[in-house]
């Protein structure tokens, strides 16, 4: 199936929502900032609060990472005008992430490490599970259908496309809530700093991000029934599994030639039908430089797609992944003679995957 | 279903632990990973012996998780009796359910960072800790580049797991996937569920009236999913179908299960019409039996509910009684049982059993292993989150 977007939702460290996202991409701002105490950089949320779509009261005893999912897709329900009422058990949410958890947790395991067992808190513990975000929003929207986290360095949000895709078909739910939330960790940082593989003053590196974005994917029969407005269409999907190490080798430009590839295949589209590519590319130059090769080898030198590199204002997290994904769907909207985009996650680890959207 | 494999608590391979589980042998011991003293119990059904023959540098990469999931995997490819040199590695997946993974290694990370400062510990230790690692290192280990997933919805993960390898599958994106998942001890998990006063005392009683909570486990087990046309071309022993899942969410509570088997009724009956099922054909239950107050009996309510009179004619029992609760493995390890339970007619039991509660008053197969025929088994996972799943098997 081909399902299609009815509802995007971007909280972003430039943005609370998908329209802020946007105007600060358009004009150049950049969430990267330097944070006390680190040499690398960070992109984050900053100062945030859940109102009006959540009381601050019900706020407190989430984690961050729940906090932005509850947001977004209660942003992501009303821009799709998809009412829950009597829809509960046929509306879900596929989430990916790639820190969920991991502020509760590092918290937990400092009270068990520094004070005492006896410390631990009974309220902490549920949200340390990396499927935190997606059941607190399932929770506190009460969505009664499909609930999956799925965890996967920088492509999680695109993975979970593809098995919304499959879920759909299979009429599991009648739609889904698509995409990926993240929570910015120092104890991450720290240890990713420590690699070497962040950016700072002196070497290049990806960023570490947080924030939440969301699709809502319908089937497009029943969407055109209901009378949706309409973003995008989800034409095609790749996965191509590697093994490389993650942040020690190179990838391989023939192995992100395969996957888009593949992705446009599914799509039944050739290159020259591709207006916007989202780039995979984070600032890393393991990652980066194979995909601009592997972008002249399916591209040309001089593509008709534009190339949008938004991850170095964004960040990287799988949460920037789904983010592209709410930004391409706007632009197939308000520009349809873009014709379709391209959106890359080639992961650190070995997980490349592209996602094709068409305009409608 | 070509190959299983399984690592836990009672065996160090599948033949091993099915021996155990028939035998009602428990896993359950002292912990032994670290002082546990200062907790409500010092109980776990832990691994006591780690498979070894890894090159110490490529040990040292390896989470707990990942060596008892590369053991079991190495174990179920054996037993699907596949080539690879003679498979397309494009078109063979691995999607595996896993949440705690690494994180025993993180926490020594965690408590050198805390206690000594900065730069007392190897960053790669907290890296490894993410669940997706284990998923990793198996794809790569055989060369295997076809989709990767994994799955945390926490105590149903692997279960999920395996609805996702089987949409693989049937959607055509994959010949083969290796699916199931690993997953182990860690004081984190252990000491949140002490806090959530989860845990019993003493080891886990099933359904049993005086059952105060669960034991944790760990475990890990490998389902190798095959398209079944294909299996039969190339004359694989078959164990069992995957006849289909389903898959909800109870938007209840974070910790709780609803509890008027409502939510898992609900999940049950999704899965009975994806597999094409009527309440009739099931002959066993694999229940998730926690052994917490809530899951034990929510759970035999929504059983009730969902296959109605057939209900009180199965057998449904908890191998966490004698595996412990595995987490994200649990699913995994409990699809495995449930396969042998139809390949070979034996249901496992609930051990410990021995005080009857009048809500949990279904056959829970107390204590003895017993012979019975069983055509279609379901196995249960519903977790913190409400993320519900429930997989069916059919012999071949």
């Amino acid at each position: 199936m081909r399902p299609v977007v009815t509802g995007v939702a971007a909280i972003t460290p430039l943005g609370r929502g998908l329209a802020a996202t946007r105007a600060a991409i358009a004009a150049g701002h950049s969430a990267c900032a330097h944070i006390p105490g680190h040499a690398a950089l960070a992109a984050r949320i900053g100062p945030f609060t859940t109102e009006p779509e959540m009381p601050k009261s019900k706020a407190r005893r989430l984690d961050l990472g729940s906090q932005y999912t509850v947001v977004a897709a209660r942003q992501c329900l009303a821009d799709a005008g998809w009412d829950l009422a009597g829809r509960e058990e046929r509306t879900g949410i596929l989430l990916g992430t790639g820190s969920g958890g991991a502020g509760p947790l590092t918290e937990l395991e400092r009270q068990i490490v520094l004070e005492s067992p006896e410390a631990a808190s009974p309220f902490l513990f549920p949200n340390t599970v990396a499927n935190a975000p997606a059941s607190q929003a399932a929770l506190e929207l009460r969505i009664k259908g499909p609930n999956v986290t799925l965890i996967q360095k920088d492509p999680a949000g695109l993975n979970a496309v593809l098995y919304a895709r499959m879920l759909l078909t299979d009429g599991r739910a009648d739609a889904l809530l698509v995409g990926a939330a993240d929570e910015w960790n120092a104890v991450y940082h720290a240890a990713y700093e420590r690699l070497h593989v962040l950016r700072t003053e002196s070497h290049p590196g990806f960023v570490l991000s947080e924030g939440a974005s969301l699709l809502l994917l319908e089937p497009e029969e029943s969407a055109r029934a209901r009378g949706a407005a309409i973003y995008a269409r989800v034409s095609g999907t790749s996965f191509v599994g590697r093994s490389i190490a993650p942040y020690r080798r190179a990838a391989e430009p023939a192995d992100l030639v395969a996957t888009m590839r593949a992705a446009l295949a599914d799509a039944g589209l050739s290159e020259t039908d591709i207006g916007l590519v989202h780039l995979s590319a984070n600032g890393s130059p393991k990652t980066d430089e194979p995909e601009a090769e592997a972008l002249r080898q399916v591209f040309g030198d001089s593509p008709r797609a534009r190339y949008a590199r938004v991850k170095d204002l964004l960040g990287e997290n799988p949460s920037s992944g789904a983010a592209q994904l709410a930004l391409a769907a706007a632009d197939l909207r308000d520009e349809p003679a873009l014709g379709a985009a391209l959106v890359n996650g080639f992961g650190a680890g070995g997980n490349f995957m592209s996602v094709v959207l068409t305009a409608v | 279903m070509t190959g299983l494999g399984a690592v836990t608590s009672i065996g160090r391979n599948l033949e091993e632990t099915w021996e155990g589980l028939v035998a009602g042998r428990s896993g359950i011991g002292p912990i032994t990973l670290f002082d546990a003293s200062g907790y409500r119990t010092q109980l776990a059904a832990e691994i006591r012996e780690l498979p070894g023959g890894y090159e110490p540098a490529l040990r040292r990469r390896l989470s707990r998780s990942d060596v008892i999931g590369l053991e079991a995997t190495a174990e179920a490819l054996r037993d699907a009796g596949l080539d690879l040199d003679r498979e397309d590695p494009t078109r063979i997946g691995v999607v595996l359910g896993g949440g705690v993974s690494g994180l025993l290694d993180s926490e020594n990370y965690l408590e050198a960072l805390l206690t000594k400062g900065p730069g007392s510990a190897r960053p790669t230790q907290v890296l490894n800790h993410p669940p997706d690692n284990t998923t990793v290192r198996i794809a790569e280990r055989y060369g295997f580049l076809g989709p990767r997933s994994t799955i945390t919805t926490a105590c149903s993960s692997s279960a999920t797991s395996l609805g996702y390898a089987s949409d693989l599958i049937r959607h055509g994106l994959c010949d083969l996937v290796v699916t199931g998942g690993a997953d182990s001890f860690a004081r984190l998990t252990h000491g949140g569920f002490n806090a959530l006063r989860a845990v019993d005392p003493e080891p886990c009683r099933p359904f049993d009236r005086r059952r105060k909570g669960l034991t944790i486990g760990e475990a890990a087990g490998i389902l190798i999913f095959e398209e079944e046309e294909r299996a039969r071309r190339r004359g694989a022993h078959i164990h069992a179908r995957f006849l289909g899942y389903g898959i909800t969410g109870d938007a209840h509570h974070m910790t709780q299960p609803e509890p008027t088997g409502e939510a898992g009724a609900r999940t049950l009956a999704a899965c009975l019409k994806d597999a094409k099922l009527n309440a009739g054909d099931v002959d066993y239950v694999n229940a998730h039996g926690t052994a917490t107050q809530q899951n034990d009996s929510a759970e035999t309510y929504a059983v009730k509910r969902a296959l109605g009179e057939r209900a009180r004619e199965i057998p449904m029992s908890s191998i966490k009684s004698m595996l412990g609760h595995c987490l994200c493995s649990a699913g995994a390890i409990e699809a495995v049982a449930t396969v042998l339970t139809i390949e070979r007619s034996v249901v496992p039991p609930t051990i410990r059993w021995g005080e009857r509660d009048p809500e949990c008053d279904l056959d829970i197969v107390p204590n003895v292993a017993r012979d019975s025929r069983v055509r279609v088994a379901l196995s249960n996972s519903f977790a913190f989150g409400g993320n519900s799943t429930v997989v069916a098997f059919g012999a071949f």
